[in-house]
């Protein structure tokens, strides 16, 4: 537990310093919120909401995908390569101990980015909710996060393909998820591809509390079947770098 | 006294590759241990299975009685790999601070890096370390714990002569203690004068395990000597009692024996046509080069 939570620490100041965190994973979310929402006027009614408040969610999870795929993901295929994960495997810190905190910084990473755009919503286009509203969406993005980290963990498996993989993922997901465009303003095939994505079922439930509506127990079985799916593709994957490791 | 490290007839297979050969070895505690053996012998891999790094193929290893990937057997033991790199983006006295961190009874910052010298650098980002000062602060790193056994695999591989120097004191220290070491190195000198037990490996099997004097005597050796006049009988000479070889450049001739004393009795009371005698201890270097190019020839 001393291991996992000094990891976790140092895990995070290394994350404060970084630059690319803050220009791109943070970064892109905002400057985008400001682009698209100034295209389109904030007033804009969407969704039985406010394009103001349904662009908020989009970008909110736009950066929780991005830094779980980026942050967790390449950073963790960069620790095994260098060799520093084994060598953490020869101090108390078990491999569990390293998960936990992982997934503690990805948590904390992910709050910290929903309640930045949330914040730079707040303050530029006045969006303001009921204090339950708020917490709602901020739960439901937080938790609802978790899948991203199986697919982070996922491609941090993935060596040397992990950065162009995790880049690719991450747009793609983001843009056919409708984190982009709303799906509603996409052709129909664009609309049945989306649903089939985790990054659309992510962001739905929040889009439907800022209508007013509550979550859907579709949204969690399709976010649990991905991760479903993330954590088998992790398994496998160690699996044959385990079985390489013994040719 | 207790067991450290106990290995029965441990294999590693990789592929074709036999990297580790049903190895036995045990170690108690106070000892220090040198692991010698050429590139490729399989002394990295016999370590990561000590650590519960890499699974045997077969056999059983046991660190402190116990398995060797239980993380609470980790408090108790400091080590240095091979090829390791540290994270980006935290200084030198805080990668130090975050391994202590991960101990119940971490040494102080300031003693670790005094230790390692590298009290100067402790602001400097730890992955801009040059090649000698990363391996240092590995040392710090290994003994942030206050372990009581450490594995170090070529520890001074990239430091100047200073560093060195002042690193075998700080394990020289360590090892007052009463601590235990587990060493790979091919400063043979230095296992030498630090280990007080020898394995040797080559091609993933021991070939031999001793206090380092026996090794010397049994595989080094002394060599004996002179400049041979014209009248010196090389086959007598060969056939002398111990004389286990005989090399000759011009008229320098070199003899090597088990038993310098005789020998020299010998080549005096029979008043040999020899002079300028000189006698040489066999070394470390001296006894690892013909016990290996032994094991090479019966493999
Ligand atoms: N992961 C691996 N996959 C395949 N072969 C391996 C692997 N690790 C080691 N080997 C092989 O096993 C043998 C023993 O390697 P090992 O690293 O243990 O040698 P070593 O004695 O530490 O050598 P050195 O002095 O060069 O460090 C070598 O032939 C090496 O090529
Ligand atoms: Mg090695």
């Amino acid at each position: 537990m001393r291991a996992t939570l000094t990891y976790w620490k140092y895990e995070l100041i290394r994350t404060l310093r970084d630059r690319r965190f803050f220009l791109l994973t943070l970064g892109m979310p905002v400057i985008f919120y400001f682009v698209f929402i100034n295209q389109q006027g904030g007033a804009l009614r969407i969704a039985g909401t406010f394009w103001s408040h349904y662009f908020m969610v989009s970008m909110a999870s736009f950066g929780v995908v991005g830094s779980s795929i980026n942050t967790l993901g390449v950073r963790l295929a960069a620790e095994r390569q260098s060799g520093w994960v084994r060598y953490l495997r020869t101090t108390p810190l078990s491999s569990f101990g390293y998960a936990i905190a992982k997934i503690l910084t990805q948590l904390t990473l992910s709050l910290l980015i929903i309640l930045c755009i949330f914040l730079v919503a707040h303050f530029s286009q006045n969006v303001s909710l009921s204090g339950g509203e708020w917490l709602t969406i901020t739960l439901w993005l937080w938790i609802g996060s978790l899948p991203f980290a199986a697919l982070g963990v996922f491609i941090g498996l993935t060596g040397n393909a992990a950065q162009p993989l995790g880049t690719l993922m991450y747009l793609v997901a983001s843009m056919l998820g409708g984190l982009w465009t709303p799906i509603q303003a996409l052709p129909s095939v664009m609309q049945t591809i989306a649903k089939w994505t985790p990054t659309y079922h992510y962001a739905h439930p929040a889009w439907r509390i800022l209508a007013g509506q509550s979550i859907q127990a579709s949204d969690i079985l399709v976010l649990l079947g991905w991760t479903l799916l993330f954590l088998i593709g992790s398994v496998a994957l160690q699996r044959r770098i385990d079985t390489k490791v013994q040719m | 006294m207790s067991t450290v490290i106990e290995m029965e007839n441990v294999s590693k297979v990789f592929g074709k590759k036999r990297a580790v050969h049903s190895m036995s070895f045990a170690m108690e505690r106070g000892h220090s241990v040198a692991l010698l053996g050429p590139n490729g012998a399989g002394k990295t891999t016999s370590i990561a299975m000590m650590l519960g790094l890499t699974k045997p193929t077969s056999g059983r290893v046991c660190l402190f009685s116990g398995d060797p990937k239980s993380a609470t057997s980790h408090e108790r033991i400091g080590v240095m790999l091979q090829e390791v790199s540290v994270p980006p983006r935290l200084s030198v006295r805080e990668t130090i601070d975050m391994f202590r961190g991960f101990y119940p009874k971490p040494l102080p910052t300031d003693r670790l890096l005094q230790v390692s010298g590298l009290t100067e650098d402790q602001k400097t980002m730890a992955q801009k370390l040059s090649g000698g000062k990363m391996r240092r602060l590995q040392f710090a790193l290994a003994l942030a714990g206050d372990p009581d056994v450490l594995f170090l695999d070529e520890p001074t591989v990239g430091m100047d002569v200073a560093s060195r120097r002042t690193f075998w004191d700080e394990v020289r220290s360590f090892l007052r203690a009463g601590k235990t070491l587990m060493l790979t190195t091919h400063d043979l000198q230095e296992a030498d004068m630090l280990a007080d037990r020898i394995v040797v490996m080559q091609n993933g099997a021991v070939i031999a395990d001793a206090p380092p004097e026996s090794i010397k005597m049994q595989f080094g050796g002394r060599t004996v000597s002179f400049v041979a006049g014209p009248d010196i009988d090389f086959e007598r000479l060969r056939m002398l009692p111990d004389v286990t070889d005989v090399q000759t450049v011009g008229r320098q001739v070199t003899v090597r024996t088990q038993n310098s004393d005789a020998l020299l009795k010998t080549l005096i009371l029979e008043a040999w046509d020899i002079r300028d005698i000189q006698v040489h201890g066999g070394g470390l270097e001296d006894a690892f080069v013909r016990l290996t190019a032994e094991g090479g020839e019966s493999q």
